[in-house]
């Protein structure tokens, strides 16, 4: 009799641990796209297992939550691009393990559009700068829901219910699992001792910007919150090949690339032993290595208007003379960090006081015990001289994205803009960079800590007509 | 059994033997009886309960015509008991009752919004019914928006065309009017019971029990969120769509995916168009469908016209879905059902293929492809109203199935369409603002400015429906409205009036 119930009530756990093991935790590989730019729009860079949002739950959000999105769209509205066609946004990847889940990947950043008309379709470059994109928006929305009442299983269901329909045990396990815990981790994501909250009371990223390090140095590195504004434009991440002698992110807080690959996952999310198994992987097989393939070969895209040949062969003239030593491929203090304190950089130095030299040592502590090693971590004094590939889609300009076209670059800081609007993605093709004048957009006040349009005063001093023609080369480059 | 006394041992309970006399045998296997029947009865409840909660009728139709017109595409109300979904009409005891319910608010009945009623059908073509979640639905089908009428004479009998244009339907009338009225205070459980006792209807006394408790709660519960979602698509929002016309896509942003549609451009939400015919579908695949082109799949299109009726990726009856795309496959055009002058029409077909058949004839080298809008020059709200951030939006649309969309494009003009039928197909362009054939022949001043529209008396002079007609209540038409422009398409305006002539009578033989 005893025997028998101990052999039921063990066979009972079995059962339910086997259950949970398949519901919640089994591990599905992602699905692999034939074409290396979708595995790059939409593949899983390992993030789905901390971070992921449950499938449903994220397909559900936008439409029970419209009024904490700024605008109509669900995601599009906080500039989360798609192509027609394809079930999800780029940036957005969807695996399986245990329920399918919704990640990030590297393209929700780094993937950007362009229009040469507002009437036109946009068109959508993969490894551009996401300009449109704002990631911040994203979370808070996240969050946002989290801290609404209607985040409740009875709600979320509904719309859930409109859209498919789930077995039992999985409508069971949404309503009282999945929701209340997905709503229970976001709100301890959101909490100032764990993550996000640090960023309540500092300024905001807006479109285009990010800050990419102190989410890691809180949340990762378990460094104290300090305070530091790191809100950084995004970067394109093509034509890597020919960037091998550079130095990487604004500051050159890191020297490899393969460091720079791991350590982005990881700051998206992707967990040490995610990275592990697929570092262990063939270039072909392995979802970070195919990426690094990806962004070494793609090319920036190529301006896409007439440019006046002649004019910008003055032009090149006095680029050679004035900036190429530091900005041309090849030039010889390119890629390399320029002190901050040289009189004609002095750029707003927030982004690189947010880095310490703590954050580097731990980073590079990070990782022990695993395969793979993060050794290249640094503190630096100052900022990169960044190639400028492709540098007509990189605006707006300055590491803070300050500056929002290259004619206003060459202009004493006073005469720069101090406010004006990003995220738009009409280009500019006079002064070059995107139409700035609002009123869609992000509000871009250069008076805000972190946001100063001051400095890198090399070119300004030239004549009108010569910057003139230094512009209309550097639509070429 | 308290007189029964036991004795506990190690085995457990032990019965005196001194107690088992036949009385008391009799009285143990009595109530053991007893008990079986009352468990056996409550299983019989319980299952009778689960039978009828979970019951799903629909209307079905072995003949495919009356299966069009009356069969369930699964528009009703489904899903759970719980969290019911899907369905744009209230039940169908409601919808039955609701005209008498608000006499004021449509005197005429659902007939005077343009339904067509039928000897032996108590409900019109288009609306068909369901059991679903233990009561009598109603949903909306193809057939609503896609059987006209026509007449020779204002003396004769209409026929029902399956398949065209339902230019005499006004939808957005008849939305507002349901929405109105449910929430009205005198629709409740009594005058809807009453009214359905009075039409001598069945009514069971569950589902009576049922109105009272939840269903009248219920449906006006539901019909405050749909009027808060659509809200700005009814009167007072966008310019009237009158009869033959409606927005598709615009509801479809707040029902399916609830954008708020106040923060759109306003100019978006006018999106107005007429009704397509629904025949002859099978050469039309692959072509651009929908009057911007924005999808090349039929089975694509039909789904999401689907939506637009009220199904939801979990009530869709895809089986009923599969008979109406197999019927209106191959589903002849009707043919002309007046004189014809053929020597007109043979020199008008020289014309036709001269001038019209690179992208009207079926072999046209263009037909069924998009034509710029900067080309064809017709007025831009339809193609406005459908961006291509709701293009991207569609693709999430029935998820996690093989039905999931992925076909919808946004594109810039409007599709080249063939037609066969055309006649039937009146007023002209995509938003129906020229009332006949001879009319979109004309430059656009001697295009008339205002006219009626939803009469079904046929001019056959002009070849489209009479559109001066003598009843006063007739919808006036006005061109000047944004979205109503009657401009564009000026092919063939140039031709002398006796060729537009010959071209008018070919084009009723298509």
């Amino acid at each position: 009799m005893k025997r028998r119930v101990i052999i039921f009530i063990v066979l009972l756990a079995a059962a339910v641990g086997l259950l949970t093991y398949y519901k919640l935790f089994r591990q599905v590989p992602p699905e692999r796209f034939a074409s290396a730019e979708d595995h790059f729009l939409y593949g899983s860079v390992g993030t789905e297992a901390n971070d992921g949002v449950p499938y449903w739950i994220w397909l559900a959000l936008p439409r029970v939550f419209p009024d904490l999105l700024p605008g109509p769209g669900g995601y599009a509205s906080i500039g989360v691009l798609s192509q027609e066609g394809r079930e999800m946004p780029v940036g957005f990847a969807k695996r399986t393990i245990g329920i399918e889940r919704v990640g990030i990947n590297c393209a929700l950043c780094h993937t950007g559009t362009y229009r040469l008309q507002a009437s036109d379709k946009p068109i959508i470059v993969a490894t551009a700068p996401a300009h449109q994109m704002g990631p911040q928006s994203y979370l808070r929305f996240l969050f946002a829901c989290a801290n609404d009442a209607r985040f409740n299983g009875k709600i979320i269901m509904a719309e859930i219910d409109r859209n498919t329909k789930l077995s039992w045990l999985d409508h069971q396990l949404y309503k009282y699992i999945l929701i209340p815990f997905t709503r229970r981790a976001l709100l301890k994501q959101q909490r100032v001792d764990n993550n996000y909250g640090w960023m309540k009371d500092l300024p905001p990223w807006g479109r285009g910007r990010i800050d990419p390090f102190n989410p890691i140095k809180y949340r990762i590195l378990k460094q104290p919150v300090d305070g530091t504004i790191g809100n950084a434009d995004m970067v394109p991440l093509w034509n890597q090949k020919q960037h091998a002698n550079t130095v990487y992110h604004w500051d050159g807080l890191n020297t490899d690339l393969n460091e720079v690959v791991i350590s982005s996952a990881i700051g998206d999310g992707a967990t040490p032993r995610w990275v592990e198994a697929d570092w262990k992987k063939s270039d072909s097989e392995s979802s970070l290595k195919r990426i690094r393939q990806f962004i070494m070969d793609r090319q920036p895209p190529k301006f896409p208007l007439p440019v006046d040949e002649a004019f910008a062969a003055r032009g090149k003239a006095i680029y050679d003379r004035e900036c190429a030593s530091c900005h041309a491929l090849g030039g010889e203090k390119t890629g390399k960090v320029q002190p901050l304190d040289d009189p004609a950089l002095k750029t707003d130095r927030h982004r690189l006081d947010m880095w310490t030299a703590n954050a580097a040592q731990a980073y590079n502590g990070y990782t022990s015990g695993y395969g793979w090693q993060l050794t290249h971590f640094v503190k630096t004094n100052g900022y990169v001289n960044v190639p400028l590939d492709g540098i007509w889609m990189r605006g707006p300009y300055l590491h803070n994205g300050s500056v929002p076209t290259l004619a206003d670059l060459l202009e004493p800081t006073e005469k720069r803009p101090k406010l004006f609007y990003s995220g738009n993605d009409v280009v500019d093709p006079v002064k070059v960079g995107f139409v700035s004048t609002g009123p869609d957009g992000f509000r871009f006040d250069t008076s805000v800590a972190g946001n100063s349009n001051a400095g890198h005063l090399w070119g300004t001093q030239l004549l009108a007509d010569e910057k003139h023609a230094m512009v209309e080369y550097m639509k070429t480059l | 059994m308290a007189n029964t006394m036991t004795v506990l041992s190690t085995e457990g309970p032990l019965v005196d033997n001194v107690l088992q006399s036949p009385v008391d045998r009799y009285q143990h296997s009595f109530r053991r009886t007893w008990m079986l029947i009352k468990v056996a009865l409550l299983l019989m409840v319980a299952a009778y309960l689960v039978w009828y909660f979970t019951l799903d009728r629909p209307e079905k139709h072995a003949e495919i015509l009356e299966h069009f017109k009356y069969g369930s595409i699964g528009s009703e109300p489904g899903g759970s008991l719980f969290s019911s979904v899907g369905g744009v009409l209230p039940p169908y005891w409601v919808f039955k009752a609701l005209p008498s319910v608000c006499p004021e608010k449509l005197p005429g009945g659902y007939a005077s919004l343009g339904m067509l009623y039928e000897p032996g059908h108590d409900l019109p073509i288009g609306v068909s019914r369901r059991r679903r979640l233990g009561i009598e639905q109603v949903g909306l089908n193809c057939a609503v928006c896609h059987t006209g009428t026509v007449r020779a004479t204002p003396a004769s009998q209409a026929s029902i065309v399956a398949g065209m244009p339902a230019h005499q339907l006004d939808i957005q009338r008849l939305f507002e009017f349901i929405l109105d009225c449910s929430l009205d205070d005198r629709m409740t459980a009594d005058s809807v019971i009453a009214k359905a006792d009075e039409s001598g209807g069945r009514m069971g006394w569950l589902e009576k029990l049922l109105y009272r408790q939840t269903v009248i709660a219920r449906v006006k519960a539901q019909t405050v969120s749909l009027r808060n979602r659509i809200g700005p698509l009814l009167a007072g929002g966008v310019p009237r769509w009158g009869p033959g016309r409606v927005d598709t896509f615009n509801p479809y942003k707040s029902i399916q995916f609830n954008w708020q549609l106040a923060q759109l451009p306003h100019d978006e939400l006018i999106g107005a168009s007429d009704f397509p015919s629904l025949w002859n579908q099978k050469p039309r695949d692959g072509m651009h469908l929908h009057w911007d082109g924005n999808n090349t799949s039929v089975d694509e299109r039909n789904l999401s016209a689907s939506l637009g009726a009220g199904v939801t990726p979990v009530t869709v009856d895809h089986a009923s879905l599969a008979r109406i795309h197999d019927y209106i496959w191959t589903l002849p055009p009707p043919k002309y059902p007046f004189a014809i002058d053929t020597a007109g029409s043979g020199r008008g077909q020289l014309i036709f293929n001269e001038q019209c058949a690179e992208c009207h004839s079926f072999t046209g080298k263009k037909t069924g492809t998009v034509e710029e809008i900067g080309a064809i020059g017709t007025d831009p709200f339809r193609l406005n109203s459908y961006t291509l951030l709701f293009a991207t939006s569609q693709a999430s649309l029935y998820p996690e199935s093989e039905y999931r969309f992925k076909q919808f494009r946004k594109t810039n003009g409007y599709a080249n369409q063939p037609l066969d039928g055309v006649w039937a197909r009146a007023p002209y362009l995509h938003n129906g603002s020229i009332p006949s054939i001879w009319d979109l022949l004309q430059e656009p001043d001697k295009r008339p400015k205002q006219f009626a529209r939803g009469y079904d008396v046929y001019d056959q002079r002009n070849v489209g429906f009479v559109s001066n007609p003598p009843s006063q209540s007739a919808f006036v038409y006005d061109t000047t409205v944004p979205g109503n422009g009657n401009g564009g398409h000026l092919y063939g305006a140039k031709l002398p009036d006796e060729q537009k002539r010959d071209l008018v009578e070919y084009l009723k033989t298509l």
